[in-house]
């Protein structure tokens, strides 16, 4: 009787705290914690592991210039977004983060604030900032390009310049110590990236996006696409599994010469700063179809938090402010970050060879776009993945069947 | 008057717990039942959606969720069988007048003081590559190739590590129950004549019950609701093939922003937990026998 009494008291209780928490969850979006922040310090979150900590060290300099605390949190990678996702929700959101493209931003929609008429947005170059309903809600890392990186020791760029040519190159090195490409297990650098190509090479890429999204096609009657799996399937055939290779095993065994080329982009170059690279590397596009041009886009985009108190948000702004208008600021993002400048005002001097070659390309206008900010959110990760994973696994799935389940992948993303 | 001061220490040392208990268990499972009759993403200004109990219609339609609870039946089972036997088998080996068996059980112990996560990941690299440099040195790589990448060794190599992690928890509760067979009723049995295994098969195992009520409870449930060592070794894959319940919750809700859906999964999830445990708990109750 007594256990029973104190039980009920305890789900009163219980019951009363829980409906005074949604009540509170209903009408505080646009305040929360707003009663802390003197704008002396904000927080950084965001998605790239390379530059984690050049950012750290960008921000201890910002802190001895301006007293403005700037603290970096660690990134995870692959589930930066759910983790921003879980962050932000228990009102512990990071003042600045990072979105990645225009699906990402209508997701959170809520949280971002509205950067147009700040000093360095002027400055972004044409068409490159992310604008959702009629705002600028974030301004680019830098521009991105990704393709084969190749040991040029070891690959002569017109071997590979057609298809065909780059499968033979591939079977030419089968049986000796070194592979002739790699993949790594990670979603993006297994699946993500390269599935680009494909829907890049179509007239309009957002619009053959759109119109798989309504169902008046499939990847499996676009003659690119069957293209892409049939080429899959000679990879496949020709380089080791990549489920067995992490990121960083396929950049050691680039840099140690065990690997010819790797589908990788600019950003990859960082990881090099461990090895003594004794040979000289470039980037070219990723054959396909005889394609030759590099995928070049815009990776990701700084965001501020908008729902955070004025001072915090000012002192955001402030921060991204002087990264991209001063010396020091400018110095990090070119040198230090390794980006392609996506700013009028940053000059591009000094880049290491991949992110020359994207700049190179970006000028001459040899660059096909990045689809894969048009694919349903989370679609590489959740539904790419596993179809890729069984592709490489199981050998008698054959590239048409592949492409198959890449668009059952995509139904299940839209549904 | 002296029953009001033992109330008020009662209330003293019970009441943080209560807090405690009430805002991180209580709470957040009613909050749970809640959001999971809305459709909605998670993300906490976009619109929530109420839609009744269609989730929970929603359920059986849902392949991925049928395949995610086999795959964690199948573990659970396999689990329990392998962390339950290893365990009184450590705790039978260590209760003997082995000279080590002080720094024996310390040693079977310690993996469980590792945590899941990092647990995960160190046996991730010894499946990926130690493996790998075994098979390739022995010449057994029918045995020693990469489990992780087989999606039915996948599984087993999940069972390994989390046998690996508990067996020496369940040994610590076996060794206690071993204690505590009084000495009187071991040394009947030999005046009997009982032989080793006659004496272990009836005496020292029907003794145990109370013993496996407890450690068969405790290796269901962590069973059915492992996270970390699922996530870091095998993050679910491949292609989804050792996705278990919590993981497929986590990625439905943080994934593919199903919030609600999810959570009605996490409920449904409770209530199999909470129905698998309390049968097993008054099964073995049932046979357990008083000295």
């Amino acid at each position: 009787m007594k256990f029973r009494k104190s039980l009920l008291l305890l789900l009163s209780i219980a019951v009363a705290l829980v409906l005074a928490a949604c009540n509170g969850g209903g009408d505080d979006n646009n305040n929360e914690e707003g009663q802390e922040g003197d704008g002396q310090k904000i927080t950084i979150f965001q998605s790239k592991v390379e530059i984690s900590e050049a950012l750290e060290a960008l921000a201890t300099e910002y802190e001895e210039e301006t007293g403005v605390e700037v603290e970096v949190i660690g990134t995870t990678g692959d589930d930066y977004f759910q983790q921003l996702q879980i962050k932000l929700n228990s009102n512990q959101g990071p003042s600045i983060f990072s979105v990645r493209h225009i699906t990402e931003a209508e997701k959170l929609q809520s949280y971002l604030h509205d950067m147009s008429g700040a000093e360095f947005v002027e400055h972004v170059a044409p068409n490159m900032a992310l604008e959702y309903d009629g705002k600028i809600v974030g301004v680019p890392y830098g521009v991105e390009g990704f393709g084969l990186v190749y040991n040029k020791d070891l690959i002569n760029p017109e071997d590979v310049a057609t298809q065909e040519g780059f499968v033979e190159t591939l079977e030419s090195f089968n049986g000796t110590d070194v592979a002739g490409l790699s993949l790594a297990q990670e979603a993006y650098f297994l699946i993500g990236h390269i599935s680009n190509y494909p829907f890049s090479l179509q007239e309009d890429n957002y619009a053959y996006v759109q119109s798989l999204n309504n169902g008046e096609t499939t990847m499996s009657e676009t003659a690119e696409f069957q293209a892409f799996g049939d080429l899959m399937e000679d990879i496949r055939a020709n380089i080791p599994s990549p489920l067995d290779i992490s990121y960083d095993e396929q950049i050691g065994d680039f840099a140690t010469g065990k690997t010819a080329m790797i589908h990788q982009g600019n950003w990859a170059y960082g990881m090099f700063a461990d090895y003594d690279l004794d040979f000289e590397i470039g980037m070219l596009p990723f054959p396909l179809l005889d394609n030759d041009k590099l995928a070049v886009g815009v990776g990701s985009n700084w965001a501020v938090n908008g729902t955070k108190d004025e001072a915090e948000v000012q002192a955001a702004t402030d921060f991204l402010n002087w990264m991209h208008t001063s010396e020091t600021g400018q110095r990090y993002i070119v040198e230090e970050f390794g980006f392609v400048p996506a700013f009028t005002n940053i000059a591009a001097e000094n880049l290491d060879p991949l992110s020359q070659a994207v700049l190179d390309a970006t000028n001459a206008g040899q660059t096909i776009p990045w689809s894969h900010n048009y694919y349903p959110a989370n679609l590489v990760v959740n539904d790419f993945t596993p179809a890729a994973q069984n592709f490489f696994l199981t050998e008698d799935v054959t590239g048409e069947e592949f492409i198959e389940s890449l668009d059952a992948a995509w139904d299940n993303a839209t549904k | 008057m002296a029953n009001r001061m033992t109330k008020g220490w009662y209330l003293f040392f019970t009441l943080p717990l209560l807090i405690i208990f009430v805002t991180v268990v209580i709470i957040p499972f009613l909050m749970g039942i809640y959001y999971s009759f809305f459709d909605w993403d998670g993300i906490r200004a976009n619109p929530m959606v109420f839609v009744g109990l269609e989730n929970y219609g929603q359920l059986l339609g849902d392949t991925r969720f049928i395949d995610s609870a086999w795959v964690t039946v199948k573990f659970t089972i396999l689990a329990v069988i392998t962390v339950n036997i290893i365990g009184v088998a450590f705790a039978l080996l260590v209760t003997t007048s082995l000279r080590t068996v002080n720094a024996a059980r310390a040693m079977l112990f310690m993996p469980n003081l590792i945590g899941g996560l990092i647990l995960g990941y160190i046996w991730q690299f010894i499946f990926s590559d130690a493996f790998k440099i075994i098979g390739e040195a022995t010449g057994f790589d029918s045995v020693f190739f990469n489990w992780l990448l087989d999606p039915d060794y996948a599984l087993y190599a999940l069972v390994f590590v989390f046998t690996w992690q508990m067996a020496g928890y369940m040994m610590i509760i076996y060794i206690t129950g071993i204690q505590g067979i009084s000495n009187d009723i071991i040394e009947a049995s030999v005046i009997d004549g009982a032989g080793y295994w006659q004496r272990l098969r009836k005496i020292i195992l029907p003794l145990l019950m109370p013993s496996f009520t407890i450690c068969l409870f405790l290796t269901l449930s962590f069973g059915f609701k492992i996270y970390d060592v699922n996530l870091s070794l095998t993050g679910g894959g491949p292609v989804n093939k050792t996705e278990l319940f919590a993981l497929h919750i986590y990625n439905e809700i943080f994934g593919y922003g199903n919030y609600g859906f999810g959570q009605a999964k996490a409920v449904v999830f409770f209530v199999i937990v909470a129905a698998v445990t309390l049968t097993q708990v008054y099964i073995t109750k049932k046979r357990e026998v008083e000295m």
